[in-house]
């Protein structure tokens, strides 16, 4: 799923006129700002684009198909079957944004901007589309085991064994805290090198199938960096799989981590 | 022919992607010597005892120039050349 965050004034003018052109499942997501009304936000149907339509309110809880806590659990649930997620005045970390309104200031935003202008009327919707497919879309473990379980072989397969790298505060009691990683890649090589391990995982009796997907950007401690995915015959080979995938995309795949604790930042391959 | 950087290569060069005047028909190893003198700074973190060091990956299209010639290479036109050191991923 890609999400976009469009901020400021008009936002919401522009969030309808680009979850029209949009094709897929696309979820549109407006902060709430009228708690006291709790009753009458959520689901609004037929007169705005989007499959669907959610309401999320300063408490962190939204409506619409269900309640959990916050814009975070809202990208995780809505990724499986999404293809985007326009928010309207929610930001992020790894979400790209458009900005709205004379006095917005880029660096105070969470994700990379895309677009600015003083209205919705001088964003380029063209353009807009053009630069989300550059984009990193929201990949979650979910998504990616969903994807597994599509493959023809489902049948065949009793297994399935999931690895999920996460940013780590601390290794010790006494350490100082890690307060984020950032991640660059050599984009369209790091792509190639995990497609390779993946399809010799798959050559390997009893394994069907391996995703991987590595995130890249800012990452905060307890968020999660990287997952492989295997469905497998049995246990065994699933287990063996996970574990030389996520071993060989570590050796093998172009991907270069920053690591910002409380006190200093520096590049790991410079302290191993 | 252009370079890609990575991680603290980008940031000694002060820049991601860094044009060389390189042709086509020259080895890698030429491409390698323009990219370190427009950026000095390079030459200590890529070098050891004037070859390369044993942990800076030298790409061409993707492909470690290991598989092919070396730093002896001949160059392609349109070619891709990346320069980085040991991954750190997961």
């Amino acid at each position: 799923m890609q999400p976009i965050s469009i901020l400021g004034p008009g936002a919401d003018d522009l969030a309808g006129t680009l979850a029209e052109r949009l094709e897929g499942r696309v979820a549109v997501v407006r902060r709430d700002e009228s708690p006291d009304e709790s009753n009458e936000r959520g689901h609004h149907d037929g007169d705005t684009a989007g499959d669907t339509t959610l309401s999320l309110s300063s408490d962190g809880s939204w409506t619409g198909r269900g309640t959990v806590d916050g814009f975070d659990a809202l990208l995780d649930r809505l990724a499986p079957d999404h293809d985007y997620l326009v928010a309207v005045g929610l930001a992020r970390l790894r979400v790209p944004a458009v900005l709205l309104g004379d006095d917005a200031d880029p660096d105070e935003t969470p994700g990379d901007v895309l677009a600015r202008g003083a209205g919705p009327e001088d964003v380029d919707v063209d353009d807009l589309l053009a630069a989300l497919v550059g984009a990193e879309p929201w990949v979650t473990r979910e998504l990616l085991v969903d994807r597994v379980e599509r493959s023809a072989d489902a049948e065949r397969s009793g297994a399935i064994a999931t690895f999920t790298g996460r940013v780590r505060a601390r290794d010790a009691p006494d350490d100082e805290r890690t307060t984020h990683l950032a991640f660059e890649k050599y984009e369209g090589v790091a792509r190639e090198r995990m497609d390779a391990i993946a399809a010799e995982l798959t050559d390997r009796e009893g394994v069907f199938e391996v995703a991987f997907h590595h995130r890249t950007g800012v990452i905060e401690a307890g968020e999660d960096i990287v997952f492989v995915v295997v469905l497998a015959g049995h246990r065994a080979e699933a287990f063996r799989a996970v574990e030389d995938g996520i071993d060989r995309l570590k050796d093998e795949v172009p991907i270069f981590k920053k690591e910002t604790t409380e006190s200093e930042e520096f590049w790991l391959h410079q302290r191993s | 022919m252009e370079w890609k950087l990575f991680a603290d290569l980008a940031e000694i060069a002060g820049d991601r992607v860094v044009a060389v005047d390189t042709d086509p028909g020259e080895t890698v190893g030429d491409a390698l010597g323009d990219l370190l003198e427009a950026h000095p700074g390079l030459r200590d973190r890529v070098l050891d005892d004037g070859e390369v060091a044993d942990h800076i990956n030298v790409l061409r299209n993707g492909s470690n120039v290991h598989h092919d010639d070396g730093m002896e290479t001949r160059l392609e036109a349109g070619d891709e050349l990346a320069l980085f050191p040991p991954v750190s991923g997961g």
